[in-house]
């Protein structure tokens, strides 16, 4: 198959739009909900430090005409919706009408809470959101975010690990194992390698594939070489482990048996290589220091004319 | 050797999505906003942020030992007292913004970034961090470098055909720690140029160097080299993006511009099993260049409520380093060069769609379809390999530049059977195409099905579970034997592969009770049926549970469990024949963690206390006839680490803080277990240690907050 399936995909887009056809979303014209006096009615109670830390954020720039805040804005209201009732005098015993709030108990659904981010962030983010994993396994955008801190913790190397991994348990995990990238130390982020917002790449890699996305750091191994080894030029995960592993260099599986996975020549490649090769028996170059790596060191590729054999 | 069945790209897929793109920007209609009357909304109570406001902490931290493992990321890897020094800060005026963070500044770990702008105008970051990665600290080589592409020995060093006859190695060695340290710069701006028009512009700097462990080869006999390294790569970005009601369009330019400032390493050989060859050499990373045009756009429909990405992009790599000769031994006779240089080009070409709609009542379908092509249009031509600086081969042989084209094609549905309960399934095809491989054409095709269950509503169940066939046209077997592979052999990436998998997830947070409980797991069962020799299993079983308690707003605890197992088995054949030796890997990983956070104690006082077991074991079995009667011990790892931090409150801008850390790493390997330099006979190691290693750490400091808007 080629892209030559492509033509698939555009009608079954033109499919999913007959099928939404006629039943759009009725549109919400209502003017009516809002409270009197904007950010005023809200701030008269809402007076506390995590609320009013808001206005350190970009959410709270009078000049930006884009921000809930700019003139002609709904203020608070622009995200946590109509809240003239909420705000409203209530007789006694009644309980106050609730607002939309950005947690679990607030009574509306993820989707609900998510556009309202996406009202404002839906032209840059609607598309790719809606095409990646975390709509489907609900995830809300203040499930990451935290729109209110002077500094959204997700957005700071130190900050994003343990956001993310809140849900991504298995992921921490390898993060811990002894050889892996600095992710769980906070020096790296998990956005280094993954564009969580969706869009089209399989495990919402940040570039086009497995390889264009190690190179960002490693472009040493990009190549090409004179002397390809064949798997490296296809996909760095089918040797390596990113988020973790037991094995230095993130390996998947130790050498000499990782190379003997693919390499059966006649000859050391396929010798059966046992703790008789430990010291204190007959040491075994093929087994002891960088096994296989102690002569075919160039395992990424070699551009040295007598290289075919990956030891120049 | 000739490209054996690719075909030429179809050119399509550009023009399918321009028509795809401009027919969607003709549709929809921008949702209507709410008219509200904003004239009395004063804002008079809002404390908009204006002037400055900053925060420093600043403090000593001692580290009591020098490490490897337990500094590697952290800069703290040796011995002494270091500064500790972080900031943050920030300007406001009405119509700009400025924000500036610093941390780490007293160590080899620092970062700095600077950001600013005026908001929906234009906006400007700079961005500056170091990576200090630690390998062995306990490694020693008989090698001096002499700049960083030559190793000599030292002057009278003995050399011998095997390493127990270089009477000199013992007093010769010197220490050498393996290690790299990356320093990344990054700039960039963005500018509105008219609403929803944004060009922006990005630079990145990396520079990596440090020294690595590299070996290099003389006929049966290898040297560890304590390989010095310096590497730059320069990447720049430039976009222009669109966004508007119904979606964004964006075209960009990527450029990464990788130098590797040595092109060869020479060493001189301690090994004299070669008349001769005593100064060898091999060749570094070459010099690469990789441009793309890429091209996105996202698409929204909100009347028929569905989303449309696309992204489309074409790349070249370029790699042009001249050659070294042959070899670097003067008593070969060198013949000509094919070529000076590889010419080296690799065009990329990547396609992606995706669609999801939510147009019909409580279903959600998602299409999805991925194009990516390598085409390696890197010149071959036939050389005459010298081996190892001591043999002309006497061989002629070709290089195989590698193509692939891959393609992915998938689809899935949700369907919401009661407002608690959400089934899906899905299906997915993979193609792939190769040359110069054993398999030319394989495909793999993947179902699942998943259920979604809130049972309670502070209960919720989430399980998958599914299966992947992958099947290969045909294992070419003479292209095999050409290579001269055990015909039986199948290499695990182009091999027959049945994977069942299953993953779980459960989060429990009752509304009535402080606490939360989730439960996370994942298998993964991969078999290769088909494959006489090579790997033959393959299987993933990873947990993890994780607690919280909130006891108050001001106290919680947290502990967190896992278990990892990662298991393979592989067969392999010593006499070329038939499989006479089999072995199994057995990775387990557990992890235990657990903490509490007391806030405002006594009103100014916080204490938090973490800790954190890992414990790693390997198990490798090797049997059959062949394998001896001695069994590997396992490869372990413990690592113990805690930290316990108190920050007293003296004032609205004064605190006093203090940070205890404890930390032990133990390993077991017996790939380096007494394995000194001269263990190998034929091999001269560099005698890394596993790693013991134990660290105290102190930090005492004080955090001052100061600034014109500060304490509002």
């Amino acid at each position: 198959m080629t892209a030559r399936r492509l033509p698939i995909l555009l009608l079954l887009a033109a499919g999913f739009a007959l099928l939404g056809a006629g039943r759009g979303i009725a549109q919400d014209e209502e003017t009516a909900g809002y409270s009197r006096n904007g950010a005023d009615s809200c701030l008269g109670c809402h007076e506390d430090a995590v609320t009013l830390a808001v206005f350190r954020t970009p959410h709270a720039v009078p000049s930006d005409p884009d921000s809930p805040f700019g003139h002609g804005q709904l203020q608070c209201e622009a995200c946590h919706g109509p809240g003239g009732a909420h705000a409203g005098r209530v007789r006694r015993g009644q309980e106050r009408p609730a607002i939309l709030n950005f947690d679990d108990d607030s009574g509306y659904t993820v989707e609900q809470q998510n556009a309202q981010c996406l009202d404002c962030h839906g032209d840059t983010l609607a598309a790719g959101w809606h095409n990646g994993a975390h709509p489907a396994d609900e995830v809300g955008c203040a499930d990451c975010h935290n729109s209110h801190a002077a500094r959204d913790p997700v957005l700071t190397a130190a900050g994003q690990a343990e956001v993310c991994f809140d849900c991504h348990r298995l992921q921490q995990n390898a993060a811990r194992r002894p050889f892996a990238h600095p992710v769980a130390d906070g020096r790296m982020e998990c956005t280094s390698c993954h564009a969580v917002h969706g869009e089209t790449v399989a495990q919402a890699l940040a570039q086009e594939t497995v390889n264009a996305t190690c190179e960002q750091c490693h472009a040493e191994k990009r190549g090409p070489y004179l002397w390809e080894h064949a798997p490296v030029s296809e996909d760095c995960g089918l040797c390596h482990d990113p988020h973790g592993s037991s094995h230095p260099g993130m390996l998947t599986r130790r050498g000499p048996q990782l190379c003997q996975g693919c390499h059966a020549q006649a000859g050391h490649p396929s010798v059966a290589l046992s703790a008789d090769g430990l010291p204190g028996a007959v040491p075994s170059r093929l087994l002891l220091g960088q096994n296989c790596l102690n002569c075919h060191s160039q395992v990424h590729g070699s551009n040295h004319p007598s290289g075919s054999r990956l030891m120049r | 050797m000739t490209d054996p069945g690719l075909r030429p790209p179809d050119p399509s897929p550009w023009h399918g999505m321009l028509v795809l793109l401009g027919c969607a920007l003709a549709a929809g209609s921008a949702a209507a906003q709410p008219v509200v009357d904003t004239s009395e909304w004063k804002c008079e109570f809002c404390p908009f942020e204006d002037g400055t406001r900053s925060e420093v902490t600043a403090g000593l931290t001692s580290v009591s030992d020098d490490t490897a493992f337990l500094g590697d990321a952290s800069g703290l890897d040796e011995e002494g007292v270091y500064l500790a020094l972080d900031a943050t800060g920030s300007y406001a005026a009405e119509d700009y913004r400025l924000r500036w963070s610093a941390e780490d500044l007293g160590v080899d770990a620092r970062a700095a970034e600077v950001e600013g702008g005026s908001p929906g105008r234009y906006d400007y970051r700079i961005a500056y961090r170091e990576l200090p990665r630690r390998a062995f600290i306990t490694t020693r080589t008989v090698f001096v470098a002499d700049g960083d592409d030559r190793l000599r020995l030292p002057d009278g060093y003995v050399r011998a055909p095997a390493t127990g006859d270089m009477s000199t190695l013992a007093a010769s060695l010197v220490a050498r720690d393996i290690g790299g340290d990356r320093r990344r710069l990054a700039v960039g701006a963005g500018v509105e140029l008219v609403e929803g028009l944004r060009l922006s512009a990005d630079y990145r700097r990396q520079e990596h160097d440090g020294v690595k462990i590299r070996g290099g080869a003389l006929f049966t006999s290898a040297s560890l080299l304590p390989l010095p390294f310096d590497y730059r790569t320069d990447e720049a970005e430039l976009a222009l993006a669109y966004a508007g009601e119904r979606g964004r369009l964006s075209l960009g330019w990527y450029l990464s511009d990788f130098g590797n400032l040595n092109e060869s390493i020479a060493w001189d050989s301690p090994f004299t099993t070669v008349a001769g060859a005593d100064t060898l050499r091999m060749a570094r990373a070459p010099d690469n260049k990789f441009q793309q045009l890429r091209l996105s756009a996202g698409l929204s429909f909100p009347a028929q409520r569905t989303w449309l990405s696309l992204s489309a992009a074409s790349g070249r790599i370029e790699q042009d380093q001249a050659f070294l000769p042959y070899t670097i031994n003067p008593d070969l006779a060198a013949a000509a060069l094919p070529a000076p240089n590889l010419a080296g080009e690799v065009d990329t070409a990547n396609y992606a769609l995706a669609i999801t709609s939510t147009a019909i009542e409580r279903v959600r379908l998602r299409a999805s379809y991925r194009y990516d092509e390598r085409d390696n249009r890197t010149p071959q031509s036939d050389w005459g390999r010298v081996i190892v600086d001591s043999f002309a081969s006497g061989e002629v042989e070709t290089n195989r530049p590698y193509s692939f084209r891959r393609t992915r094609l998938g689809l899935e549905a949700d369907y919401d059977l009661l407002e608690s309960l959400r089934v899906s399934a899905g299906i997915e095809r993979r193609e792939h195409e190769r040359d110069f491989q054993e398999v030319a054409e394989q495909t793999e095709d993947t179902g699942w099905g998943r259920v979604r269950w809130q049972a309670l509503p502070s209960l919720q169940l989430d399980a998958r579970a599914g299966s992947a066939r992958r099947e290969i046209d045909r294992y070419d077997e003479s292209l095999a034997a050409f290579f001269g592979q055990n015909p039986l052999l199948r290499k695990y990436n182009l091999a027959f592969r049945y994977r069942r998998f299953g993953d779980l997830a459960i989060a429990w947070a009752p509304a009535e009770l402080p606490v939360s409980l989730g439960l996370s797991a994942l298998l993964t069962d991969d078999s290769y049926t088909r494959s006489e020799l090579g790997m033959t299993s393959g299987d993933e079983q990873l947990v993890a549970l994780d607690f919280g308690w909130t006891l108050s707003a001001n106290a919680s605890v947290h502990a967190s469990a896992g278990l990892d197992r990662i298991e393979s088995t592989q067969r392999g054949s010593q006499g070329f024949g038939a499989a006479d030796w089999d072995a199994a890997w057995d990775d387990r990983f557990l992890t235990l963690a657990a903490g509490f956070r007391l806030r405002e104690i006594g009103e100014n006082l916080d204490l938090e206390f973490d800790y954190l077991r890992s414990d790693g074991s390997s198990e490798l079995k090797v049997g059959g006839p062949l394998a001896g009667a001695a069994a590997f011990p396992d490869i372990e790892s413990d690592w113990d680490s805690l930290r316990a931090g108190l920050t007293w409150r003296r004032s609205e801008t004064l605190s006093i803080t203090a940070e205890l850390g404890w930390q032990r790493f133990e390993t077991e390997d017996w790939a380096l277990r007494n394995v000194a330099p001269a263990t190998i006979p034929v091999v001269l190691t560099l005698g890394a240690a596993p790693w013991d290693e134990e660290q105290f750490l102190v930090t005492v400091g004080a955090r001052y907050r100061f600034g014109t808007a500060a304490g509002r």
